[in-house]
């Protein structure tokens, strides 16, 4: 700002110089007592959100649907706040808009004027109705609440026109479990509610893809087109959370694709589900295998190859359909890469971070590449995430520098203490909150999971399906090039 | 035209009295600050947002203890561009990446055994681990959410009882989610709640007063300013060289130690008049101490602040030299952008006063205002915006999306100036936005926050992105390549 005269592109902030003032006096460790999770009740840093989010992230992804939160409004704008920030897209979600009197009187009002008011309005086809904390705290009967709105609004717009509008409720109050949780129940109450029959079975496959991004999905539908297998991918975000600006657009904005209401209500008829993340999608897998007999095939997530070949022959297995050659092109060139690039991936020590199923797959493909994990933490805990890392350790234990700790449900204030007494560690794989230890420990950060929202581009870009892994494993022996090997060094790589 | 109901809102006529089409001969106030329909797809957030995230966020060398369950904690972690100096120190000789009032989220997780059998020793515990974690903070204030104000937890209890443990001042906000009717309800409570606990700490403790040999003929304090994106870099210096001292700001990277001085100033400058002007009121009528009304965008209002703070204490000359100079430094590049964007319809949709703040920085650029929306304004909000806008202003008070949606397809402005979720929507209709709450690439205040102002404006209407919306062209014109 001590410039004479202001340039035309402004003030930049590498011209914008601002001290960093300590805020004392010299570095005190943190009191090793209270560092580890479970010998404190405050938390800090959570690498996790609350249920409602979960729930609404699910309704993003059904055709014309949109959320409603039945709680504050604070509820809902930081939710779209965040929606936004990920995935540089509007998000359209309703609020019930609590104020005192919802609080003194419970949220009937709120809920039957909002409905209304969304229906006769926007017209969607599918309404996500989520609970909070003020109205489960406040015991807020949704079912009988829904039931009479819905004759309200049949009386003022026609009963048949009512009658095509579905209404789901999921129960998500934010004081228990997490976002992955409320994503998990909303799979749950979507097929219980509009998967009601198996009356006419296909050879379709139900894909429940979990917390996973639209490149994600994109490579998955890829994958089962190759395999020449029609699925219904319930709540797919891909083209929802990543539409193409072309307007003119009709109003109100409705984002292209999504599931379609139809296809929901004939997941009954299906071969199988499949749930790729065990925490956000097994329970709606698990009840459509319960009530209408459907398979449930729950995990493992495709990252890497071991789990994408599962992925593949449980989809094999199920269907009747060869893996095509294309797809076994696919894996070897994978291989290929892995084959290239393994002096430069083996023997390094990363630490893993993000939702359970993201770290789990995400670990198991860094074993397959010869890396150490030294640390993995999931953000919510589950009851088998220690488990599931034993399982994928046990094939690679003798390839590992250092045996790796597994936490299960601490924050990530714990974590990065742990990571920095740590001798040596050359690679965290987590989401955006992952940079300040990134910055301060100058170890590179692999961006992966959920949330991004400090860098463009990854929501786009899968980590699934061989190619995924292809793409994962690049960004990681970039990264550590990047940060470890001088230029005259990677001359011939 | 007054008072009008737009097309969308057909079905739920109440909307009616929120929208109008400003007519200087005949100005009116619309229905604001009430309670908002539900279901009608509303940008507005909520009491918790507002104390926790816009007032009580900056605040540099503080805990900030949020009581509740981990998602309104999560939100309000790092999220909006209250930036700060304040380190705290990562490993040896090395400081945090981020200041510490965006590095740590501290939360009392509650869970359904607390929301059964209550939070407060749960928000005892938390507390008094923080202090322990964390000895470089100065002081703590608990947030309380929905969760816990419906439950009723005592936080008021436990911040005496910490206090007395831990000798470091700890205040209390509540303002839970579902109280009042937006943000602008948990502004008001912070207010309120913080110069009463600041009184009453005072009371306690004189010593945390500024003493006789701190004060300077020329004390202010800002009030309002919340430093988004280092707007104090380019606001703190020009004050300090007409010879005025800004002891306190509330709260940009303030330390609660000069926020508990703050009392003790000559004058107070108020910037956000909607958020902030209540505890400058509170000052007046406790303290005596005047405040003045003042803008920070734009080159005239920034220069009238100056002017006004100046006369106060007889600083004039000292101001207009400052004001020449900051003019001159800017000149020229303003200019390249006036040429630029001289002509160009803007909309402004924001919290409240920004819209105002911004009719005339928007004239400097020679650019038309042709509607405004305000989040949480009051009646003198809009009084002020009546004030300012010239010609027929479409002015919306806490829109729903699909007011904002109209509202763009039907005056098709060249820019919509917006927060983060209206953004993406505006740009998937083809109209550039400019995030105005966070900033795209701040400061924005000021002489030089002008400038960097009008780049991203200029940047917004100028992208080659827009050449391109209408999507694949039929036919391409024949033309050699390399011509």
């Amino acid at each position: 700002m001590r410039l004479n005269e202001i340039p035309v592109d402004g003030v930049p902030y590498d011209r914008l110089k601002i001290d960093q003032i300590p805020a004392s006096p010299a570095y005190a460790p943190r009191d090793p007592e209270l560092v580890p999770a479970a010998g404190r009740t405050l938390v800090i840093n959570p690498d996790r959100i609350c249920m409602p989010i979960g729930a609404m992230w699910a309704v993003l992804g059904v055709h014309r649907a949109i959320p409603f939160v039945q709680g504050a409004q604070g509820c809902t704008t930081y939710a779209r706040y965040t929606f936004s920030r990920i995935f540089k897209e509007p998000a359209t979600i309703a609020t019930a808009s609590f104020h005192e009197d919802a609080a003194v009187f419970g949220g009937r009002r709120n809920l039957i004027e909002g409905l209304r008011n969304l229906v006769v309005r926007y017209w969607p086809e599918v309404i996500g109705i989520a609970t909070t904390c003020s109205s489960e705290i406040m015991g807020d009967d949704l079912v009988s609440f829904v039931k009479e709105a819905r004759v309200k609004i049949g009386e003022e717009i026609g009963a048949e026109k009512m009658d095509r509008i579905a209404m789901v409720i999921i129960n998500t109050p934010s004081f228990a479990g997490s976002h992955v949780d409320g994503y998990d129940r909303a799979s749950k109450a979507f097929i219980e509610t509009l998967a009601t029959g198996r009356d006419n079975p296909d050879r379709r496959v139900n894909i429940i893809p979990g917390l996973l991004y639209p490149g994600d999905i994109r490579e998955i539908r890829h994958l089962l087109e190759e395999m020449e297998i029609e699925a219904t991918v319930l709540f797919d975000i891909s083209d929802t959370l990543d539409a193409p600006l072309a307007p003119p657009q009709e109003i109100p904005y409705y984002p292209p694709g999504g599931t379609t209401l139809q296809e929901i209500r004939g997941m009954g008829n299906a071969l199988a589900t499949f749930a790729l993340q065990p925490a956000a999608g097994a329970s709606g897998a698990r009840s459509l295998e319960r009530r209408l007999g459907v398979p449930a095939v729950v995990g493992p997530t495709p990252v890497g190859v071991d789990a994408t070949d599962a992925l593949l022959q449980n989809l094999s297995r199920i269907t009747g359909r060869e893996i095509p050659s294309s797809l076994k092109i696919e894996r070897g060139r994978l291989i290929d890469a892995m084959a290239d690039t393994f002096h430069h991936t083996m023997m390094k020590r990363v630490a893993i971070f993000g939702d359970p199923d993201t770290v789990t797959g995400v670990a198991r493909f860094v074993c397959e590449l010869g890396m150490t994990p030294v640390a993995v933490t999931p953000g919510t805990r589950t009851k088998t995430f220690e488990q599931e890392m034993d399982g994928i350790f046990a094939g690679y234990r003798e390839l590992f520098l250092d045996a790796p700790r597994v936490f299960n449900g601490g924050d990530l204030f714990e974590f990065e203490e742990y990571l920095k007494t740590l001798p040596r560690l050359d690679l965290i794989i987590g989401n955006s909150k992952g940079i300040d230890i990134s910055r301060e420990l100058e170890v590179p950060l692999v961006r992966v999971g959920f949330p991004i929202y400090d860098r463009f581009g990854y929501q786009k870009r899968p980590i699934v399906g061989y190619r995924g892994a292809e793409l994962l494993l690049y960004e990681i022996v970039n990264a550590i090039l990047d940060f470890r090997y001088p230029d005259d060094r990677t001359q011939q790589l | 035209m007054p008072l009008f109901n737009m097309k969308c809102d057909e079905l739920i006529p109440e909307r009616g009295k929120h929208i109008y089409v400003h007519d200087p001969e005949n100005p009116v106030v619309p229905a604001c600050n009430i309670k908002t329909i539900p279901g009608d797809m509303t940008e507005r957030g909520c009491a918790f947002a507002g104390a926790r995230g816009v007032i009580g966020g900056p605040i540099a060398d503080i805990i900030a203890m949020v009581h509740a369950p981990v998602g309104c904690a999560w939100y309000t972690w790092g999220t909006r561009r209250n930036l700060s100096d304040l380190h705290t120190w990562a490993l040896p000789g090395r400081l945090s990446n981020v200041a510490f009032n965006r590095r740590y989220c501290m939360v009392t997780d509650m869970q359904e055994r607390d929301v059964v059998f209550g939070g407060a020793k749960k928000l005892q515990a938390s507390c008094l681990e923080a202090f322990r974690l964390f000895p470089e903070a100065r002081g703590l204030i608990i947030f309380t959410t929905c969760t816990t104000g419906l439950i009723g937890d005592d936080v008021k209890a436990v911040a005496r009882q910490v206090e007395k443990e831990v000798g470091k001042p700890v205040f209390t906000s509540e303002s839970p989610g579902c109280s009042g009717v937006s943000q602008s309800k948990g502004h008001h409570d912070f207010n309120i709640q913080f110069y009463q606990q600041v009184n009453a700490l005072r009371a306690r403790r004189p010593e945390l007063k500024m003493q006789d040999e701190e004060k300077t003929p020329c004390d202010i304090c800002l009030i309002g300013e919340y430093n988004m994106d280092w707007d104090l870099a380019a606001i703190r210096p020009l004050f300090e060289r007409i010879g005025v001292r800004i002891a306190a700001v509330f709260s940009g990277n303030e330390r609660i130690e000069n926020l508990i001085k703050m009392l003790d100033v000559k004058l107070n400058v108020v910037h956000c008049q909607r958020s902030a002007e209540y505890i400058a009121k509170m000052i007046q009528d406790g303290f005596d101490t005047p405040f003045v009304r003042v803008s920070l965008y734009g080159i005239g209002q920034t220069s009238d602040a100056l002017r006004q703070t100046a006369a106060f204490f007889g600083l004039e000359e000292r101001a207009e030299q400052v004001i020449a100079e900051e003019t001159a430094r800017v000149e020229k590049a303003l200019a390249f952008y006036r040429a630029r964007l001289a002509g160009k319809r803007i909309a402004v949709y924001v919290g409240g006063p920004r819209v105002w703040h911004w009719i005339r920085l928007l004239e400097e650029l020679d650019m038309e205002v042709v509607a405004g929306a305000c989040t949480f304004a009051h009646e003198d909000d809009y009084q002020k915006i009546n004030d300012r806008v010239k010609g027929q202003v479409l002015i919306i008070d806490s829109p729903n999306e699909f007011e904002i949606e109209e509202m763009l397809d039907t005056l098709k402005p060249d820019l919509f100036l917006t927060g983060m979720k209206e953004k993406y929507l505006g740009r998937k209709m083809g109209i550039p936005t400019v995030n105005s709450h966070s900033y795209e690439k701040g400061p924005y205040e000021g002489f030089a926050g002008m400038v960097n102002f009008a780049r991203d404006i200029y940047q917004g209407i100028y992208a080659p992105a827009w050449r391109f919306q209408h999507g694949l062209p039929a036919k391409r014109e024949e033309a050699p390549p390399c011509a």
